[in-house]
């Protein structure tokens, strides 16, 4: 499913891989980068306020075995010396891709900037999971839709292309959680590829389609959505009505083009009640595409084969009072109807801002200044060609914007936790991750992927509902200002899980591993290309810092991972055992949740 | 619908009540301590005899109108204004409320009707948030209404919260200030007082306490490496790796480090202690005689609830507040298909829940209750029902003053409906308005866990606007 494009190096193959993880420290401090980067700026200017769950932490401290230091001291091996180009692309590929590698660091660097790398990204055929599903599974079972998605996220070509699906996913959610999808698999890869496929289009265009899928119509209950009948005291179903406007597309308040609400002491509803009666009214008359009849409800693979169809007779035609007051006037057909709706929606100045923001958090920062989202959605509105909702344009527009790409030198609060998925897909492309000799792909140490959910909370297309993993306004500490989305997922439970399966990965799942036969199929990382950077600890910690923290690793941690490593000798187990213990440190640490 | 922001107001106001908060409390990670000035502040609650609280979220909205059914005349709208979704007179267990006559449980719940027949549950009718007592001209006149009604999640806050308005200092959950009184009786047990076994829970929220979100889905086990525990890393490197490990966690929530930075460094310091602290004891009591289905995913965290009741005295806790949700209920659609399935699960959970309670004889110490975003529509969107308001819950233990409806029944007509939210343009729903408060309902079980009336005010702020501020559930 991966169409090679000669100028793109393919994954690397053993002999060259090594990649090294990569994680993104934050903050703490004073990373001795080139002076062009800056990820060190952070040193820590926060408020001085923890939250509660700061507050633990602090007053822990005791806890620590006597002589270990806890504070940045100067560490015992020489201060990071990266190439600041490496620094940015390898910036740009944890915004842009599921992680960077050595490989794709020297890609990009083929590129005369990035936006010429993201112009080529764009114009590389899409990477699908649907084909796979339904040669790998009779669509009752997700597991071989979690397969080809991590195939795809860890291997596929078109990175920035499955990045930005994979944050599309969680703003159009389906999930196969509730009732009806879990057996329709084949409709849920589909509808997962439609969103890939569209990653770079036209957003009224992507409404349209997300809309009509036979998915959506199962999932928000669009499908077979009947004109009302009073005398049996029937109304149409509200469910997609009223998700499409709360979610999908215009949120609950009157928005400024910096997605805050307005007015900023009493924010403005966006609709009222009776417009999302209005919008169910709309959305009746719609129907499987291969049904015969209006109640042919006989789910299976070929009803989620193209859009949903028509059928008039059960469509509300009267005149319904939509969003600012525009009127779709009565005698329209189903069709009609719905499209003067979307464009209704689409059309409403809170969009540009709800969806650009929430992409910027997916991509960039949880926190994104007023005047980032402002540039980010007046690209929406405009695209300097006049077309309204270019998606391709807002993406390249939140990557290059220059709060992207230099704000975490100026601000401490830059940045976001990485998503569960995301920050193990990382860890696997930069350690070059292979399947087990029987796995038919890629497998947890602990868990089959399709459920990583258990252990992270987080499953592509397997939310709990429509609101996704997590909500863009969650914040870090309950009633504060600054957002975490992620935070919300990162149980104690989670990041107990999360770390025990990485202690196996680092500890039994290595390419150097005997495995047991009972564990044939977990995914094995391959540390052998940092074993031979391990003669020099200072290479070691720079490729560390450079694939894990795209040059920001803080001081602390640099020092920390340099003190761990002077306790082995030189033998070649000894640097197996120190490489062993310094990436199971560095992917465990709560430094690599931090990406900025 | 109006309400207002603390947006405007920046970082100061939030570095005050987190510098206040921590005034309050040093908090070690998973571990409830309070500062001597906290504790002497509000020791007016009491602290006498154990118990354990259990709020059971029924995310999505649970159509309760189909789990607890009006009878007689109640019965004959209900059946009329719900057509084929209302459940039929022989699916339904009959039981008696004193005051208000006949109703009925769904078949499919057998186990709330046996409590309810011992006399070990209640039913609360229609209750729902509100800021105020609310009519149908008050809801028509747009004053004073809860914040973006009928929204999931939204109205999932208000619940949990006891707000009207979720912003800023109203963010923090009625369970969070149950678990400040729970830490405070529990003295020195190095347990934290709250648990969700469901992820995030605005419910439990606290600047005071932290809460313990912990899975069922996956044992509670220590995390390697730390407190010399690992199969797997070489004796004589695993002193060295836990080292660093703790080294690595302090780095992260070093002060001076941005907040997002520490919160995460926390949070993991947390896992560690907790993971640590639990492990023992839950092996200790892995109540392995509870049969249930493992795929139902509520039983789960109820089981782990039980056995973490079942600690509770070796935990030196006297107070314990839970936390735990099944999703699934948003029938839009395919009622008549989900619904059963939702009951049969509830079903299955509550019966081995409260056996196991029965059986570790503590039913006394230990109420549950249900929760839910909102009722839902009286009336059918063609297979389901959509978002609604008010809906009846359930309270159930041994402490619990059982076989009695609580609060007023609603109309279930179809016309004239006084308790109709609609907008009077015909376009008739059953949006039922509730009668009674989340706030009436949460300070009457805040008040059985042994707060005081103070911190409850605190808590419950909108309680001053209701005249009945304690529902008689429990018996005296």
């Amino acid at each position: 499913m991966i169409v090679a494009d000669p100028r793109v190096p393919r994954r690397p193959g053993p002999a060259l891989a090594a990649l090294f993880c990569l994680w993104l420290a934050a903050c703490s401090g004073g990373a001795s980068l080139p002076a062009d980067d800056g990820a060190s700026g952070a040193s820590g200017i926060g408020d001085a306020a923890a939250g509660p769950s700061g507050a633990g932490l602090d007053a822990n401290l005791d806890e620590t075995p006597a002589g270990v230091p806890t504070g940045d001291v100067p560490s015992t091996v020489a201060a990071s010396r990266l190439d600041p180009a490496d620094v940015e692309a390898a910036r740009l590929l944890t915004q842009a891709t599921f992680g960077p590698t050595v490989d794709s660091i020297a890609e990009y660097r083929t590129y005369p900037d990035a936006e010429a790398w993201i112009d080529a990204q764009m114009a590389l055929p899409v990477s699908l999971v649907a084909p796979h599903t339904r040669a790998n599974s009779n669509g009752s079972h997700p597991e071989a839709r979690h397969e080809a998605w991590w195939n795809n996220a860890l291997s596929g070509e078109d990175q920035l292309r499955q990045r930005v699906a994979f944050a599309l996913s969680q703003l159009f959610v389906v999930s196969d959680v509730d009732f009806a999808l879990g057996n329709a698999q084949y409709g849920v890869a589909d509808y997962y590829d439609m969103l890939a496929t569209s990653a770079f289009g036209n957003y009224r265009e992507l409404l349209e389609d997300v809309t009509l899928h036979p998915v959506m119509g199962v999932y928000l209950s669009m499908v077979l959505n009947e004109r009302a009948d009073a005398s049996a005291n029937v109304r149409p179903d509200e469910n997609f009505a009223r998700e499409v406007l709360q979610l999908f597309s215009i949120g609950l308040h009157e928005l400024d083009a910096s997605g805050r609400p307005v007015p900023a002491d009493d924010p403005e509803p966006a609709y009222t009640q009776r417009t999302v009666e209005a919008f169910a009214r709309v959305f009746t008359g719609w129907n499987y595409p291969a049904a015969r009849y209006w109640n042919d409800t006989n789910i299976n693979t070929v009803n989620f084969e193209g859009p949903m169809e028509p059928d008039e007779a059960y469509h509300d035609t009267g005149a319904k009072t939509l969003l600012n007051g525009v009127v779709a006037p009565a005698g329209l057909s189903a069709r009609e109807d719905l499209e003067l709706a979307l464009d209704n929606i689409a059309a409403h100045p809170n969009v540009g801002p709800f969806v650009a923001k929430q992409l910027i958090q997916r991509l960039v920062t949880s926190n994104p200044s007023p005047e980032y989202v402002a540039r980010a959605s007046s690209v929406f509105d405009d695209d300097g060609s006049g077309e309204r909702g270019n998606l391709g344009a807002l993406v390249k527009a939140i990557l290059l914007d220059p709060e992207a790409r230099t704000g975490h030198r100026t601000d401490p609060d830059f940045g976001k936790l990485r998503e569960p998925v995301v920050r193990q897909a990382h860890l696997w492309r930069a350690l070059d991750a292979v399947p087990g000799p029987e796995a038919r792909a890629h497998a947890t140490a602990d868990f089959a992927l399709y459920r990583i959910d258990e252990a992270v909370g987080q499953a592509v297309q397997h939310s709990p509902s429509v609101f996704n993993f997590f909500l863009p306004d969650h914040t870090i500490v309950p009633g504060g200002e600054r957002l975490a989305p992620e935070m919300q997922i990162m149980s104690e439970a989670n990041l107990a899980a999360t770390h025990n399966n990485l202690h196996h990965q680092f500890y039994r799942f290595t390419t150097r591993s005997e495995l047991s036969d009972d564990n044939p199929r977990v995914t094995l990382v391959d540390l052998e290309p940092l074993v031979a950077l391990a003669a020099d600890p200072g290479a070691l910690l720079d490729r560390y810092n450079l694939l894990f923290a795209a040059g920001g690793m803080p001081d602390g941690v640099r020092a920390a991972l340099g003190d761990h490593l002077s306790g082995f000798g030189d033998s070649d187990a000894q640097r197996f055992a120190a490489v062993q213990d310094t990436m199971f440190l560095l992917a465990v640490s709560p430094s690599f949740h931090l990406q900025r | 619908m109006r309400f207002t922001s603390t947006r405007g107001a920046g970082v100061d106001r939030e570095r005050r009540r987190l510098l206040g908060s921590l005034a309050a409390l040093p908090l070690l990670p998973g571990v409830s301590m309070l500062a001597d000035t906290a504790r002497a502040q509000s020791a007016g609650g009491a602290c006498t005899g154990a118990r354990s609280i259990v709020c059971l979220f029924l995310a999505g909205g649970a159509d309760s109108f189909n789990l607890f059914v009006p009878g007689g005349r109640a019965y004959d709208e209900y059946r009329a204004t719900r057509g084929e979704l209302a459940v039929g007179e022989s699916d339904l267990l009959g039981v008696d409320d004193v005051a208000q006559g006949g109703f009925g449980f769904n078949a499919a719940l057998p186990t709330f009707a046996r409590l309810y027949a011992e006399g070990r549950l209640s039913v609360v009718s229609n209750v729902g948030p509100l800021t105020r007592p609310t009519t149908r001209s008050d809801y028509l006149g747009a004053v004073a209404l809860p914040q973006s009604l009928f929204a999931h999640n939204t109205q999932q806050k208000l619940w949990q919260t006891g707000a009207g308005i979720v912003s800023g200092s109203t963010a923090f959950g009625w369970g969070g200030a149950i678990a400040e009184h729970a830490a405070e009786c529990n003295g020195a047990s190095p347990i934290a007082p709250s648990y969700s076994i469901a992820g995030n829970a605005d419910w439990l929220a606290s600047a005071r306490t932290n809460y313990i979100s912990l899975n069922a889905d996956v044992a509670v086990e220590r995390m390697f490496g730390h407190d010399g525990r690992s199969e797997f890393i070489p004796g004589d490197r695993l002193a060295g790796v836990g080292a660093s490990l703790e080294r690595l966690i302090d780095l992260a929530a070093a002060e001076r480090n941005p907040l997002m930075m520490r919160a995460i460094g926390a949070a993991v310091g947390r896992a560690r202690t907790t993971t640590a602290a639990l492990d023992d004891q839950l092996r200790a009591n892995p109540l392995s005689g509870a049969s249930f289905d493992r795929t139902n995913k509520l039983a789960n965290q109820l089981h782990l609830v039980g056995r973490l009741i079942a600690s509770r005295e070796a935990l030196g806790m006297s107070r314990q507040v839970f936390f735990v949700k099944m999703g699934g209920w948003d029938t839009h659609s395919d009622q008549l298909e989900r619904l059963p399935a939702q009951l049969a699960q509830l079903e299955a959970a509550t019966s081995m829940f409260q056996g196991i309670v029965d059986d570790l004889g503590v039913a006394d110490s230990v109420t549950a209750f249900t929760a839910s975003d909102f009722g839902r529509t009286l009336t059918s969107n063609g297979n389901g029902t959509d978002h609604g308001w008010g809906g009846h819950q359930f309270v159930f233990g041994g402490a619990v003053d059982g076989g009695r409806v609580v609060g007023e029944t609603p109309s279930y007509a179809i016309r004239d409906n006084p308790d109709d939210a609609g907008e009077g343009d015909g376009g008739f729903a059953g949006r039922i308005i509730p009668r009674l408060s989340v706030v009436q309902y949460a300070a009457t079980l805040s008040r059985w866990m042994g707060m005081d009336e103070g911190a409850i005010a605190r808590s419950l702020p909108d309680l001053a606007n209701f005249a009945r501020t304690d529902l008689g559930l429990f018996r005296a």
